[in-house]
């Protein structure tokens, strides 16, 4: 169960260490359901980071997204961890980048969170509207309840909350962690991947139709990129102008070529976190591709990406009994 | 000019009456809700809170042909000034005053032919506000849920009808081509609409105080505040590309075999190759000094360039940003620290 004194006190510890540069949790957000992610530097900002149904974002994209900025002269680079609090799909995407060697273990101090699933805010907006003064909602008796503005709380099925993700979720638990806040919590989650199945069991022509419609509402903002804890490249493709790979232009084309590149790019590293398909301003089911891959490698090279840091990368790896009857 | 009447039966037959003009309405493309053409019987839906994506695509599209070239000829054919007449139905107030303001940037030293083009032949019809969302604040800076400023004609929702009252020429041009629909207007039917929005002006419950920021905001250049609220931004466009009022863009050549192109398309601010110059120095080398930047530019540098904040509030980047950075947030910790 959540303890949130638990997780203040070990977040009080942890800020206080000598080797911890500041740490990474979730706080109340400024309206409504949102949260915000909070960094803690010191002992006395702990009071404001929570753990509930609505902490979304996945932590793990500051890793790699913080500016690597020139040390000033006379001072010495600033070598100490970050503190990083974890979900279940959170701890995959830190362990895919250890894999990568995106980040070294020496980094980072992870702080486990049992996760019993995140809300899906559309699906919650729809149910109880979208509200001005911040609200909180927790995980009880496998319902999801919500603090509502009168002061009273709704309480509605997991099921019916829950992100898409999350109800077919089958790493709950930290697969790596420093600490470990609370008890691990039950599987539920089992994945058939029927969402891949459907769509792909249409003909190409009705997928294509599929992919256009929703590709041409793309305005190329870049926030799937920006927010994947795997797209850490210090000079990615779409930002390249010499040579020019993809054209700035937003037609239907260019924001196929983008997002196809963008999918390709996370064939065996995409952790399904969804975090793409969370921030996207004009819900492209972003995940639907991303699933699509996730399934191939699963079934081809019996190879999930995230789960082992001492693993290789799925492209770096090769067996001899590896699936080939697929290359021409 | 007279208020008029038009029944929500007949908005189908008053469109129609449009046929010389592209009509531009809120309609689901994908999942996004912007504006877009209207195709042949459909009715117009006028009944949301706004749309996700602004409609400032209508004069500021985000990708725009300027020119065309062939490689290896002399000649380039420039692409302004073929815009079809357009009528935008059911712009929120805020969008429209926002297109007022960016009137200021592309008409300053020169006219951008393709804005102004695009502009002129705009007859922007506004819907005003009943039900403002969770973190509108345009009564904050200089708007109102009713507000007339950039449009041709304000229609309000009375129940099974809607006042329509012209305000501009192109407006009662308009009202002229679907007189047939029309009605007068009667002085309960104008009085219900200010009642209305007075109404809809009470609702809105997210509120600043701008006095002194315009002056004052350069002035806390270097406190600690920008890394404070920056530490969690993605760097990417939702906040800037959904803006209505944001304006910024990138030119770039584009060749596709022997043929070539000159377009424009929007830029961000919060991009990190946005200031990169061609030493490879960027002067703005972190997100804490983008986000410095983007609400400087919107409450100072905008402000004493052209007299007015370049801010609608219309909400828009506090719904949709990713991790919750909230612009009324950040301007209140601006008045503490001011």
């Amino acid at each position: 169960m959540v303890d949130l004194d638990k997780l203040r006190t070990v977040a009080k510890e942890t800020v206080s260490r000598d080797d911890v540069k500041y740490l990474i949790g979730w706080s109340q957000g400024t309206f409504g359901y949102r949260v915000s992610p909070h960094f803690v530097k010191t002992p006395q900002e702990v009071d404001s980071l929570t753990f509930s149904p609505l902490c979304s974002n996945n932590l793990a994209t500051y890793l790699t997204l913080t500016e690597k900025l020139p040390v000033p002269r006379g001072e010495e680079p600033d070598t100490r961890k970050v503190a990083l609090m974890v979900k279940g799909c959170d701890s995959r995407a830190v362990v895919q980048q250890l894999i990568e060697q995106g980040i070294t273990r020496e980094q980072v101090y992870i702080i486990g969170c049992p996760c019993q699933g995140v809300v899906d805010l559309q699906k919650v907006d729809e149910k109880l509207g979208e509200g001005v003064e911040p609200a909180q909602a927790s995980w009880e008796n496998g319902q999801i309840s919500f603090q509502l503005p009168d002061g009273k709380t709704e309480a509605f099925p997991r099921e019916d909350v829950l992100a898409d993700k999350c109800i077919t979720c089958r790493y709950p638990n930290p697969v790596l962690s420093d600490i470990l806040l609370w008890d691990e919590v039950e599987v539920w989650g089992s994945d058939d991947y029927e969402d891949v199945k459907e769509l792909d069991s249409k003909s190409p022509e009705e997928k294509w139709a599929f992919w256009q419609d929703k590709f041409s509402s793309c305005i190329r903002c870049y926030s799937c990129r920006n927010v994947c804890p795997m797209c850490y490249c210090e000079d990615c493709i779409l930002d390249r102008l010499n040579p020019t790979w993809m054209f700035r232009s937003n037609n239907v084309v260019e924001n196929t070529a983008f997002q196809v590149a963008r999918a390709f790019h996370l064939a065996g590293r995409c952790i399904e976190c969804g975090e793409c398909e969370r921030v996207c301003p004009v819900d492209i089911p972003l995940m639907k591709i991303n699933r699509k891959l996730y399934k191939e490698v699963r079934e081809k090279y019996e190879f999930e990406p995230g789960l082992d840091p001492e693993s290789k990368p799925l492209q770096a790896s090769y067996r001899p009994d590896d699936e080939e009857d697929f290359i021409l | 000019m007279e208020s008029l009447k038009l029944s929500k039966e007949k908005l189908g037959d008053f469109v129609s009456k449009l046929t010389d003009k592209e009509l531009l309405v809120p309609q689901k493309e994908g999942e996004a809700l912007k504006f877009a053409p209207l195709a042949g019987e459909d009715m117009p839906e006028l009944d949301y809170e706004n749309t996700s994506v602004p409609p400032k695509n209508a004069v500021f599209p985000h990708t725009e042909t300027m020119l065309q070239f062939e490689l290896g000829k002399m000649d380039m054919q420039v692409a302004a000034g073929d815009e079809k007449e357009k009528v935008l139905l059911g712009v929120r107030p805020c969008d429209a005053r926002a297109m007022v303001i960016i009137d200021n940037l592309f008409t300053w030293d020169v006219d951008d032919p393709y804005y102004v083009d695009k502009r002129e032949k705009s007859t922007v019809v506004g819907l005003a506000c009943h039900e403002p969302c969770s973190n509108c604040f345009c009564t904050s800076v200089g708007g109102g849920p009713a507000s007339t400023e950039g449009l041709d004609v304000l229609l309000t929702d009375l129940g099974d009808s809607y006042l329509v009252q012209p305000l501009s020429e192109k407006g009662e041009v308009l009202c002229q081509a679907g007189a047939d629909v029309l009605e007068k207007a009667s002085d309960a039917d104008i009085q219900g609409a200010e009642k209305a929005h007075e109404e809809a002006a009470n609702k809105i419950s997210r509120h600043i105080d701008t006095a002194g920021i315009p002056e004052n905001l350069p002035s806390l250049w270097e406190h600690e505040l920008w890394e404070e609220v920056s530490r969690s931004c993605l760097g990417c466009g939702i906040c800037t590309f959904l803006c209505p009022p944001c304006h910024c863009f990138d030119m770039q050549d584009e060749v596709e075999g022997f043929e070539g192109r000159r377009c424009r398309t929007w830029d961000s601010c919060m991009f990190s190759e946005y200031t990169m110059h061609a030493s490879g120095h960027n002067p703005r080398h972190s997100r804490r000094e983008r986000t410095r930047n983007r609400i400087n530019h919107k409450y100072s540098y905008y402000v004493d360039k052209f007299d007015v904040i370049a801010c609608v509030g219309c909400g828009r980047c506090i719904n949709l940003c990713p991790v919750n950075i909230d612009i009324l947030d950040i301007l209140s910790k601006v008045r503490e620290a001011l």
